[in-house]
């Protein structure tokens, strides 16, 4: 039997900013994923999103920063990341930020040839911006897949894992901005875009449910700490109820079951559903990587 | 290596011939760039590899378990010395019980930074600002460059570092360096009262420290993570080390 009679814990040094901003630049790549379907990958079908999701893209990456620079000990000197000669080659952070600084602006220009209807420079700056946006998010994943004290993160599907998720909100997101367009301005995109969206919807979700499988698997099947790490989490009732059940199984229930699958009504629940589950799926995931002690 | 010399022998008849200014400028041109580039990605490449073959100095400390007693001497020494605030610790001693009364045996583990030569706080710093100094031969901060993004805190498998609640940046043990610059040990070394804690150069073979790694057996905190600490351990509890939590 070993007692801990004394310890030093040093408090979780981040704050709700950081799973904030993850969730924003989640919901930025996701929905310029679905805008890029139309301009990069020429689905005609989706032609009526590309604006919309494109617009969306950029005003979420405007507010993600935000709440990064809020978080730093010394957000006046957020600055000192995009020095040339301070860059390190082995920091996942130092390569996010010059991400986070290219791709707002190669994302404003792809929109403003949107705006100006010009289809050539649309489709060159759609396929330049569409890895920065996988960039820009994929990074993430990595920086907690790569940081080998946290036995909760440290794992290989992290990037894979943070992107489908990150597609997953992203359609939820411009599922919901079409409802909103479309009882403002009149129009049909959303029910003419049904199908597509719904079916997208069911692989995504069957995709993120995948991954935490590997995932959980993995972390029940390590070390002492790794599996002692998978059971908080699935002793979390925010983690159960929240993040699987509300953001996962129930949408995939109401997108599957004949009764409620061919409703616009319960496509935008499981919108908002997926939504609120996306989020909380980063929330628990920064948070629960803390609980294991270090000392 | 005779078809080698040869076609090397034929090379000069192919090159005698005189190159056009143009061309020359071109190709000299693309030669500086080329070369420009691969110097400056083989830089970047050789970072750490670099780093490590300059080495010259490692400040390492040993702590003799079986002389320490647990009397925390070393983490008011620390608090001191720099004015430490309330909540976060430089240096403090970890305690465990083992067994159950009557056969309790009460170990120590006396924590601080563990100066890693493969430091995984300096790998994630976005501006190193967290840094291996090998002219002082530890892990330092330069905290005008620290913008207080907490990842060094995150990645450190030790729990060894903290945002200092008044700086707002990150700190942690530096190993008194302001002290060893003039000469003198680190102050929770000084006041040691029963002499567990002996620092020095490990780099330097005359040192006391590297006679006692040689001469020991020492072990050093989760080893299997690669991070190759300076802080050894005489006699440690495996069971003192890392978190217990009972699944």
């Amino acid at each position: 039997m070993i007692d801990i009679y004394y310890n030093v814990f040093h408090k979780v040094p981040w704050d709700y900013w950081i799973p904030v901003y993850f969730y924003f630049t989640g919901l930025s790549a996701g929905s310029f994923v679905l805008s890029s379907l139309f301009t990069v990958f020429g689905l005609k079908q989706f032609k009526s999103l590309a604006f919309t999701a494109g617009i969306s893209a950029v005003i979420l990456l405007l507010f993600a920063p935000i709440f990064l620079v809020l978080d730093l000990g010394q957000p006046f000197r957020f600055w000192k990341v995009l020095v040339p000669w301070y860059f390190n080659p082995y920091s996942v952070v130092s390569w996010g930020s010059w991400l986070l600084t290219i791709y707002p602006i190669a994302l404003l220009i792809y929109c403003w040839y949107m705006f100006k209807e010009n289809e050539k420079m649309i489709k060159i700056f759609g396929i330049s911006t569409l890895p920065l946006a996988i960039g820009v998010h994929g990074y993430t994943g990595f920086v907690f897949g790569l940081i080998q004290a946290r036995v909760y993160w440290y794992s290989a599907v992290m990037p894979g894992y943070f992107l489908t998720s990150a597609v997953l909100s992203g359609i939820g997101l411009v599922i919901i901005i079409t409802l909103i367009k479309d009882k403002l301005l009149g129009g049909s995109t959303l029910s003419e875009l049904f199908t597509p969206l719904k079916r997208m919807m069911i692989v995504i979700i069957m995709l993120d449910l995948f991954w935490i499988f590997c995932w959980k698997i993995t972390l029940l099947s390590g070390t002492d700490e790794a599996r002692a790490s998978a059971l908080i989490s699935l002793n979390d009732s925010l983690y159960i109820f929240g993040v699987l059940l509300f953001g996962m199984l129930i949408p995939f229930f109401l997108l599957i079951y004949p009764k409620t699958r061919n409703s616009v009504r319960w496509l935008v629940v499981s919108s908002v559903l997926v939504l609120i589950g996306v989020f909380l799926m980063r929330y628990t995931f920064v948070f629960t990587g803390f609980e294991i002690p270090l000392s | 290596m005779t078809t080698r010399r040869e076609s090397s022998d034929k090379v000069p008849e192919t090159t005698n011939k005189k190159l056009p200014r143009r061309d020359f400028f071109k190709k000299s041109g693309t030669a500086v760039a080329s070369a420009a580039i691969l110097a400056g990605s083989l830089s970047a490449c050789n970072f750490q590899a670099k780093n490590k073959s300059k080495t010259k100095k490692r400040l390492a400390m040993v702590i003799d378990l079986r002389k320490c007693y647990g009397c925390h001497s070393c983490s008011i020494a620390c608090k001191s010395e720099f004015n430490v605030p309330l909540g976060v610790w430089r240096s403090w001693v970890k305690t465990i019980d083992k067994g159950k009364y009557p056969k309790v045996k009460r170990s120590f583990l006396p924590r601080l930074c563990n100066h890693c030569e493969n430091p995984p706080c300096v790998s994630v710093c976005p501006t190193q600002a967290s840094h291996r100094d090998d002219e002082k031969g530890l892990v330092d901060i330069h905290e005008e460059r620290c913008i207080g993004c907490k990842m060094c805190i995150v990645a450190c498998p030790y729990d060894a570092r903290f945002s200092h609640p008044t700086k707002k940046v990150a700190n942690k043990c530096d190993f008194c360096i302001h002290r060893v610059e003039k000469g003198v040990v680190p102050s929770c070394v000084n006041t040691c009262p029963s002499n567990a804690r002996i620092f020095g150069d490990l780099n330097d073979p005359d040192s006391e420290v590297r006679k006692l790694v040689d001469t020991n057996k020492v072990q050093v905190l989760k080893p299997e993570l690669d991070t190759e600490p300076s802080v050894f351990y005489i006699d440690l509890d495996e069971d003192a080390v890392g978190g217990h939590i009972t699944t």
